[in-house]
């Protein structure tokens, strides 16, 4: 069946992972015997229940309590699959979030309406990067509600910022939705809490299934293969790839860019087997009537004619995780390239704007970036898979761009 | 238990297990004779037409079940497999975490060392246990094993980009997002040769399969496939609930994995 995956976001010790053992018990998803483990650590560390602990099954984040590292749980509802992915709300651990978060279908984020806690820059940071990662639909659970005496007017003030925040970057008035619940009483979650009766809307669980169909992919229909590799078989060289957009043929022309090999497939194999036709999903094994060169790694199959060039240039949105540099790694569908980085306006992602300082950690920016090699770059809004790239500075992780 | 596609998740694990081969100089895989394993081995047939590209390992400590060497013997026969045993024979005053911890995780290096592996597919699944929920698809051992857990490499989108340490190695884990239902469903669909110890005999049948000294059947009646996915379709139990390494004490499975246990 279809399974939606629906990332957490949301600042540290807001809820995210009490939310999702909370969702694993209300819908049964989740075996006794995990159940125990989670109640016997809680007593052992002298603490009430915590449902988080499902989730969180390194010792030190039991006894830290906080997520160090992203992690899945999946829960039926309504004849509806979800994959819950948790993922850690602390700032210096924002690539295992970003890890977690960039295959997601939809998001939900947990905001504490606790005195003393509210909306925090992590808050919006998170949204921001959600937006940036390709997620469109967000559903926004104001959490602790039962700390607040369900307060209606504090649920309101949250919901009027969070819904300016959101329309300013860009998300549809329409794909948002905001519920007042507790993680922790699992208030709101399957069962509509009766002190907040002035809440008229759906359960977060309802809200979950209006948006599980939610699709991200936005490729359009023209033939695209990734090439992975190679296979040398006895039918001699094949070429490994993967179909990321539109069909293919047996007997079909294509050419294989940017090094511009024209060649006709002679044979094609899915799954172990000749097969006439392919589409989008799908690994092949190509057999093709040119001499296949090695160094095709990260190169793409397009048909004939096709109006996509290589380029050495491109421009992006970049989110820095560490210090961006002017001369970094770019990695691009399996490839390292070395570039060139030019920031050109920088982006608080806390709120938004565009401001006249340098480049840090866990802002964006807009930059044009030079490469050593041509790319067959397109923007992410054509094709996901052909308009992104992750940064490394030497061996390290400094950040995800999308190409403009 | 949730049944998933069994169309994407066999692409995703093809796409896995090809990154593995066009990335690593040099790779090998786990084999265990278990259902995941075996799967695995499907899995790579399927995506390298008709064979096994890689050498498999057997981390053999002397006590697994003659049902267990009998198939690994047919199996490697049938498949054309190119197997490695690696023994680690089982001393007496070995505890379930000191077999699974040092001994089979010394041989596991040793082999690792004498043919200079830099990658070994494992087939773990991140609905078997939390701590194995934790991993990534591609995920980096130290030299000396270790699995630094606090400090894993992003993973976005299909980038794989793990850094080894030069002396270190890579596991791959193309079956981290299949559950136990669909496993069981792929072999079906599949006709994948299976282990008969999964299978009931006089009211018993394995659903975890280890060696002989750790693994418990559980009571079940499922002579036959339909009846084992039958059986997973209603049950609360988790599936390694017959595996004594994984509860000898609190957080055995991460001090197990930390140390290089698969």
């Amino acid at each position: 069946m279809k399974i939606s995956e629906v990332t957490l976001l949301g600042h540290k010790d807001h809820g995210k992972s009490t939310l999702i053992g909370n969702l694993l018990i209300a819908t049964g998803s989740v075996s006794e015997a995990r159940i125990n483990d989670a109640k016997r650590t809680s007593k052992q560390l002298g603490r009430k229940f915590e449902p988080g602990f499902i989730l969180d099954s390194f010792q030190e984040e039991r006894e830290g309590g906080l997520t160090i590292d992203t992690t899945r749980a999946q829960i039926l509802y309504n004849g509806k699959a979800f994959e819950l992915i948790d993922v850690p709300g602390h700032e210096e651990l924002i690539k295992n979030m970003m890890s977690g978060a960039s295959n997601a279908d939809f998001a939900v984020l947990t905001v504490s309406a606790k005195n003393g806690e509210g909306i925090k820059d992590q808050t919006f940071r998170h949204l921001y990067l959600a937006k940036m990662l390709g997620i469109r639909k967000i559903i926004v659970a104001v959490n602790k509600m039962d700390e607040i005496r369900y307060d209606k007017k504090k649920f309101d003030d949250i919901r009027s910022n969070i819904r300016k925040f959101l329309m300013k970057i860009g998300i549809q008035e329409g794909n948002i939705k905001f519920v007042p619940i507790s993680a922790y009483n699992a208030e709101n979650l399957l069962k509509k809490s009766s002190k907040m009766a002035w809440y008229s809307g759906n359960t977060l669980l309802d809200l979950m299934s209006k948006e599980s169909n939610a699709v991200r992919k936005t490729e359009d229909k023209n033939l695209r293969i990734l090439i992975q590799g190679y296979l040398e078989s006895s039918d001699g060289r094949l070429i490994l790839g993967k179909v990321i957009s539109g069909k293919v043929k047996e007997g079909e022309f294509v050419s294989v860019l940017p090094q511009n090999i024209k060649s006709k497939i002679i044979k094609m194999y899915i799954k172990g087997r000749r097969s006439k036709s392919s589409s989008m999903g799908q690994n092949v094994a190509l057999k093709l009537n040119a001499t296949i060169p090695s160094g095709l790694r990260g190169s793409i199959i397009y048909t004939i004619p096709n109006s996509c060039k290589p380029t050495k240039a491109i421009q992006a949105l970049i989110f820095s995780v560490k210090d961006v540099r002017a001369r970094q790694t770019l990695r691009f569908n399996g490839n390292s390239l070395d570039c060139n980085i030019n920031v050109e306006k920088v982006i608080d992602t806390t709120t938004g704007d565009i401001v006249n300082k340098p480049l840090k950690p866990l802002n964006a920016a807009i930059a044009t970036i030079g490469l050593a090699e041509p790319i067959m770059a397109e923007p992410f809004s054509k094709s996901e898979d052909l308009g992104r790239f992750v940064l490394y500075y030497k061996k390290e992780f400094s950040g995800i761009g999308i190409i403009l | 238990m949730i049944k998933q596609n069994l169309g994407e998740l066999e692409e995703n694990s093809i796409y896995v297990l090809r990154e593995a081969k066009s990335r690593f100089n040099n790779i090998a895989a786990l084999w265990s004779m278990g259902k995941d394993s075996t799967t695995m081995l499907a899995l790579s047939r399927k995506a390298f037409l008709g064979k096994v590209p890689f050498p498999v390992i057997h981390i053999d400590n002397g006590i697994d079940f003659p049902e267990t060497y009998q198939f690994r013997e047919e199996l490697t026969k049938k498949w054309g497999l190119n197997l490695i045993v690696a023994e680690s024979k089982i001393k007496p005053e070995m505890s379930g975490f000191s077999c699974c911890g040092e001994n089979k995780t010394v041989a596991l290096k040793k082999v690792m060392a004498d043919y200079g592996f830099d990658a070994l597919i494992v087939s773990i699944r991140s609905d078997e246990h939390g701590i194995r929920a934790k991993e990534r698809t591609i995920s980096p051992r130290t030299r000396d094993f270790k699995w630094d857990y606090k400090n894993q490499p992003a993973e976005l989108w299909n980038d794989y980009s793990s850094k080894l340490d030069d002396k270190g190695h890579v596991r791959v884990h193309p079956l981290l997002k299949w559950n136990e239902i669909d496993i069981w469903n792929y072999i079906k669909q599949e006709k994948i040769p299976i282990n008969p110890l999964y299978y009931s005999r006089n009211g018993n049948r394995y659903r975890s399969l280890g060696c002989t000294h750790c693994t418990r059947p559980i009571k079940s009646k499922a002579a036959g496939i339909p009846e084992i996915i039958k059986e997973l379709e209603d049950t609360k139990v988790e599936e390694r609930e017959g595996r004594d390494q994984d509860k000898e004490k609190s957080y055995v499975m991460e001090r197990l994995r930390s140390l290089g246990y698969m």
